[in-house]
């Protein structure tokens, strides 16, 4: 189940990492351990060992002097209790010379001692011969007597890389095994981890159930909720394009079907009237459905868009002038009115001819809903609030409950049987978003809506 | 016949209404669900073209209230609601019959045709009374197997009469099935016409019951 990345690398493993971790941190410990144990062990062998020289030594004495004492000196050379037969591996076949007051050899073992510098009493490590030795020289006042025992000191390296081996070994043969041990567990313990992977690979755009929660790890839980919020984020930005997807198909789908059931009436009727008037139909219908997909196409282009990439400053008073003389040779131009206000040199950063598209929406949506005979008024203001832009009209004005509904695409308002794609409010509404202004649809308190762009100041 | 069509498209519902005139059928156009019902409970159709995307008043919830008020028009649901669920929910809803737009003309003609008939409890395309014999597919209408031109008015008004075979009509029955709103109904055309397809029918075809109105066969 290993994924390989794009630049060829492998993605750590979770398991791999606990495992490489988790050796190098138990042989760690042991290292220490063992190396704390090991010297204490020599130390202790050392100890032991020195002990052992210092009894062989008073041992030595003892019966040096009592040799001397029951036989005289001359009996000293005859005497021999070398034993050259091992008794024991570690048995120290001990070396020794014992002088006397003058420092003449009364006795000595067939491999004495090196010869020492100085005559000390006590413990002293000497190398001779490029080996090293453990000397203890004891002397005893009463007889005139002085004894040098001394010991190999191979013997103690020797006890001590015994005593190292047997520390490092079992642990040695114990890694490999512990290892697997951490990679099952590890593994036992990455299971969840594994069966949310494969719930989450479970979901597809037409099944973003939530993935349950309930019975994973501490650790996972976070996870689990995050990508619950993240599904269901999803889920309602899948669902909204579904909605925009079945709306713009129903939109386009009527002026369609008005088209083709004109086009079939022109071919069937006789009469020359019905004949012509279901061919302006024809032309009426392709006119509107060129205008739904030309505005379904404006939002297509601008709901992708984070920003405006290109902004110049745009004067509002200018923008307003071109579209209400454009809008006033169509018809119902005379109640279609300018009022640029107080304020002179109104001006916002942005695209001119997204605002002008905007304001084109927005005169034309007064123009259609407001009744024959009405006036429709596009001001300007300045000031403290921030530029405005708006366009009020003396109609009818829009029920309270719908004001929130106005911008949503293809709503046309309950009780309306006007013309219009539906999609008009939500253009200017996203070119509004771009421009970081509000768009604001209220009834006037004196009758007639009033459309607001506003930025802020 | 007398049909009503509910179509808030202008377009549409313009295209619709001459398409249908062209059957001979007057056609009354409404643009919303609350108008639709009103004339619906006001007014007696022969059947009804139905939207259900409608404002003010949703098409299923017209259609609901027609039949829950025991009102039997046919009803051709015609709508761009597409899915499976809409479709089993507007025939269970009591409409007859259910067609998606876009509509070929042929095909809602036909299918109208098939609403009428089966709505006048016959099973055969052709309205047949004696010798007389009429397709309502061809437009066509025979007497013995001879071709009998007739006008448009006069063709409706037969129609009229055969599809309520044996039932007396009466003069205002058969007057708005001649004429759709707004149409300026003639004083008397009723009679005028009565006595041209007397004239090329035969003059016992259509009988005249007195006070009440006309009849084709035995009135019940």
């Amino acid at each position: 189940m290993r994924t390989r990345l794009k630049n060829g690398l492998t993605p750590a493993s979770l398991r791999a990492h606990l495992l490489v971790m988790l050796l190098a941190a138990t042989s760690l410990v042991w290292l220490a351990a063992a190396w704390w144990s090991y010297h204490d062990a020599r130390h202790e062998a050392e100890e032991l060992l020195d002990a052992q020289l210092a009894q062989s030594a008073r041992l030595l004495m003892a019966q040096t002097r009592h040799e001397l004492e029951e036989e005289g000196a001359e009996h000293l050379t005859a005497l021999d209790f070398m034993d050259d037969r091992e008794l024991h591996p570690y048995e120290q076949r001990l070396q020794f010379r014992i002088l006397d007051s003058e420092g003449r050899h009364l006795l000595s073992s067939a491999n004495p001692p090196p010869t020492l510098t100085s005559q000390t009493s006590g413990y002293a490590n000497v190398v001779a011969d490029g080996q090293g030795w453990r000397v203890l020289q004891v002397e005893d006042p009463g007889l005139q007597l002085r004894a040098e025992v001394a010991q190999s000191l191979a013997i103690r390296d020797e006890l001590a890389q015994k005593v190292a081996v047997r520390l490092a070994l079992p642990v040695l043969l114990a890694l490999p095994l512990l290892g697997g041990l951490i990679y099952l567990v590890v593994g036992r313990a990455l299971r969840p981890v594994n069966e949310l992977a494969d719930k989450v690979k479970a979901r597809t755009a037409a099944n973003l159930a939530p993935v349950e929660a309930r019975g994973l790890p501490r650790e996972l839980q976070p996870l689990a909720l995050a990508l619950n919020r993240l599904l269901s984020r999803l889920n309602r930005t899948l669902e909204s394009e579904r909605r925009f997807t079945a709306d713009a198909a129903h939109e386009l789908r009527t002026p369609l079907a008005a088209i083709q059931m004109q086009a079939e009436v022109a071919e069937a009727s006789a009469d020359g009237d019905d004949r012509r008037h279901a061919l302006q139909q024809v032309l009426a219908g392709t006119r509107r459905a060129t205008r739904l997909v030309e505005q379904l196409l404006r939002l297509a282009r601008l709901d992708p868009l984070a920003g405006l990439s290109d902004t110049h400053p745009v004067e509002l008073e200018v923008l307003a002038a071109q579209v209400v003389d454009e809008l006033r040779h169509g018809a119902g131009a005379s109640r279609l009115h300018l009022d640029p206000g107080h304020d002179t040199g109104v001006i916002v950063d942005g695209d001119a001819d997204l605002l002008g598209v905007a304001l084109h929406n927005l005169v034309s949506n007064a123009l259609r809903h407001a009744p024959e005979g009405s006036e429709i008024t596009v001001g300007i203001e300045g000031g403290n609030g921030g530029p405005r832009l708006w366009v009020a009209d003396n109609g009818p004005g829009v029920p309270e409950d719908e004001l929130a509904y106005l911008t949503e695409r293809f709503y046309r308002g309950r009780s309306t049987t006007t013309e219009g794609t539906g999609l008009g409010l939500a253009i200017v509404q996203r070119i509004a978003e771009l421009h970081g202004a509000t768009l604001l649809l209220e009834n006037r308190p004196e009758g007639g809506l009033r459309a607001t762009l506003t930025w802020r100041a | 016949m007398r049909l009503l069509l509910v179509e808030d498209d202008a377009l549409l519902g313009d295209g619709l209404r001459a398409g249908l005139a062209l059957d001979g059928y007057s056609v009354d156009w409404v643009r919303d669900g609350e108008a639709a019902r009103l004339a619906l409970f006001a007014e007696g159709y022969d059947a009804c073209v139905l939207d259900l995307g409608l404002p003010r008043r949703d098409g299923l919830a017209v259609l609901k209230e027609l039949r829950a008020r025991d009102n039997h028009t046919p009803v051709l649901i015609l709508t761009a609601r597409d899915t499976l669920e809409d479709k089993v929910a507007g025939l269970d809803a009591g409409a007859d019959d259910y067609l998606l737009k876009p509509v070929e003309l042929a095909e809602l003609r036909a299918r109208l045709r098939a609403l009428l008939r089966r709505a006048a409890g016959a099973a055969s395309p052709l309205l047949q009374h004696r010798t007389l014999s009429l397709d309502p597919a061809s437009k066509q209408v025979t007497l013995s197997g001879r071709v009998v031109p007739l006008s448009g008015r006069e063709y409706a008004l037969l129609h009229d009469l055969l599809s309520h075979k044996n039932r007396i009509r009466s003069r205002q029955e058969l007057e708005t099935g001649l004429y759709a709103w707004g149409e300026e109904v003639e004083s008397n055309t009723v009679e005028v016409y009565i006595h041209r397809l007397r004239r090329k029918l035969g003059a016992d075809m259509i009988r005249t019951v007195r006070g009440l109105g006309y009849v084709l066969g035995d009135a019940s």
